[in-house]
């Protein structure tokens, strides 16, 4: 259990500061003036400019760590009993952290920011029955001065959300505390700062769309609007499925068949070493990234057809490929 | 690895370098804490612009003599006056023992500068700013300030001298930089 506890040490930590370094970003942040008010952040408060790295940088760290202990526990088939219901609580977890994540770069009131909120606020209140009410409520409208107070909310409610679902997950692992596992983490949080430090002071803006330095204008459409890293494959999915419904369908579907893993591994729980199903995994990896590069180059001519093929192999590694090739190996 | 081999190794010394190790760490480890800690406690201190204006420096060579300047200084209206010399020697001359609320001139005026009185130009009555700043607002019988709600009147010192209100105005914390300079708060 302990190899399954390490990143939940370094998830609590970087959520502690993210929720720190946010309470004291929400005591200047003025939604009405969402860019001016970072601005004043960055120049007027004092130490405001490394308060606002804390969040992004620990933003980045998170997902970063989020990502590689997910794909590692997918490696292992950490996701089948009894560690089930930890996989389902990462899941969880990734779910949470997505959507307070896309959150939180809308709230910077950026160009890029501005535009991802237009787009999806649009998109919502375009469906119609009971998605367009629930869209409508969200947003409460189509994006405009008072949307940014609510989300900013919202953005909180999920920071405690996230903190719940990792509190729960503590609560599933039982960690056991001894001045070994003590020191195990106090070199594991040694790194994380050292790691943390680069990234803060060195790449400030890893990640970001260069065009988030200029203020949202409703009259203008810069070129090179994209959502931060951690949110680019699967804003790839997203794109690669046509109409109001496809972007939601293929955003959810996507985290979904991620939860459905422990059903859709076919084979029992002795099977351990499989070569194909890490090979597969590996190559699932490598499509992820690749959604998410091609999601930045959605100017070139070739990005559309790109990025149907890698949503295509994403969910048919998981509905076709995964349920093969163990069931094959049960065998 | 070979340092972990020592460390544990028994023999003379090792405890001392144990203890030695464990202080070092746990002190890294808390001025690594601290300095993550800091800039979020330090980011809710004022900024500096608040700090400037919580410490306000105020140019009183521009007063004319028998007129008051008006700045507002921590959401108070602070009134500089500068005295004539013929006020001085009026307001020094007073018995302070029949005043409502007995003050001498040495408690009410620097006495390096006697020429300047620093008061907030509040009615100590009801709040009300009081007139009297410019030699042609109406002062009251006693040349200093009046007050156009309740009808309190304080002389050139601030000190209350008929009216409603019973006490003296309040002085600011100030201390004179120079001559021509003082700093508020």
């Amino acid at each position: 259990m302990i190899k399954e506890l390490k990143p939940l040490s370094s998830l609590a930590a970087l959520l502690g500061l993210l929720t720190a370094s946010g309470l004291v970003l929400a005591v200047y942040y003025n939604p009405w003036h969402a860019f001016a008010s970072l601005g004043f952040i960055e120049r007027e408060v004092n130490e405001g400019w490394l308060v606002q790295a804390y969040h992004a940088t620990g933003t980045t760290l998170l997902f970063g760590l989020a990502y590689l202990f997910l794909f590692r526990a997918m490696l292992a088939r950490g996701y089948r009993a009894p560690d089930d219901l930890a996989w389902a609580l990462g899941v969880k977890l990734l779910a949470v952290l997505l959507l307070a994540g896309w959150l939180g770069f809308v709230l910077t009131g950026g160009a890029a920011a501005y535009w991802a909120l237009v787009r999806a606020a649009n998109g919502a209140l375009a469906l119609s029955g009971a998605a367009g009410a629930i869209g409508m409520w969200f947003f409460g409208g189509p994006a405009g001065e008072g949307t940014l107070a609510r989300l900013a909310l919202f953005h909180a409610v999920l920071g405690v959300a996230a903190l719940a679902v990792l509190a729960a997950a503590y609560r599933r692992l039982k960690p056991k505390m001894s001045p070994g596992v003590c020191l195990d983490h106090l070199a594991r949080f040694a790194v994380l700062a050292l790691i943390f430090s680069v990234l803060a002071f060195f790449f400030p803006h890893l990640g970001q769309p260069a065009v988030n330095a200029l203020p949202g204008d409703p009259l203008t459409l810069p070129l090179g609007t994209a959502l931060p890293w951690y949110l680019l494959p699967l804003a790839g999915i997203a794109d690669a499925l046509p109409g109001a419904w496809g972007g939601i369908i293929g955003v959810v579907g996507a985290v979904a068949v991620l939860a459905a893993l422990p059903w859709l591994d076919g084979s029992g729980p002795e099977a351990v070493r499989s070569r194909w199903y890490g090979v597969l995994t590996w190559v699932w990896g490598l499509d992820v990234i690749a959604l998410g590069i091609t999601a930045t180059a959605r100017d070139c001519p070739q990005a559309s057809l790109l990025l149907a093929l890698f949503a295509l192999w994403y969910f048919f590694h998981f509905l076709v490929l995964v349920p093969l090739v163990t069931a094959m190996e049960a065998k | 690895m070979a340092e972990t081999a020592a460390t544990e190794a028994s023999g003379p010394g090792t405890e001392s370098r144990r203890g030695f190790l464990t202080i070092f760490t746990g002190a890294a480890a808390t001025v690594a804490a601290g300095s993550i800690v800091w800039p979020l406690l330090d980011a809710l201190n004022p900024d500096a612009p608040s700090e400037a204006q919580a410490r306000m420096i105020v140019n009183v060579a521009d007063i004319p003599e028998n007129t008051a300047k008006t700045v507002q200084w921590d959401g108070l209206p602070i009134y500089i006056r500068k005295l004539t010399a013929q006020q001085i020697a009026a307001a020094q001359a007073v018995v302070t023992g029949t005043l409502p609320d007995p003050a001498d001139f040495a408690a009410r005026v620097n006495p390096a500068y006697p020429d300047y009185v620093v008061v907030v130009g509040l009615n100590t009555g009801i709040t009300c700013a009081l007139e009297g700043n410019s030699p042609a607002d109406p002062r009251g019988d006693y040349d200093g300030w009046l007050c156009p709600c309740d009808g309190s009147q304080y002389d050139v010192l601030g000190r209350v001298r008929s009216g409603p209100a019973t006490r003296n105005l309040v002085i600011p914390r100030f201390t004179f930089i120079n001559a021509a300079q003082i700093r508020l708060g």
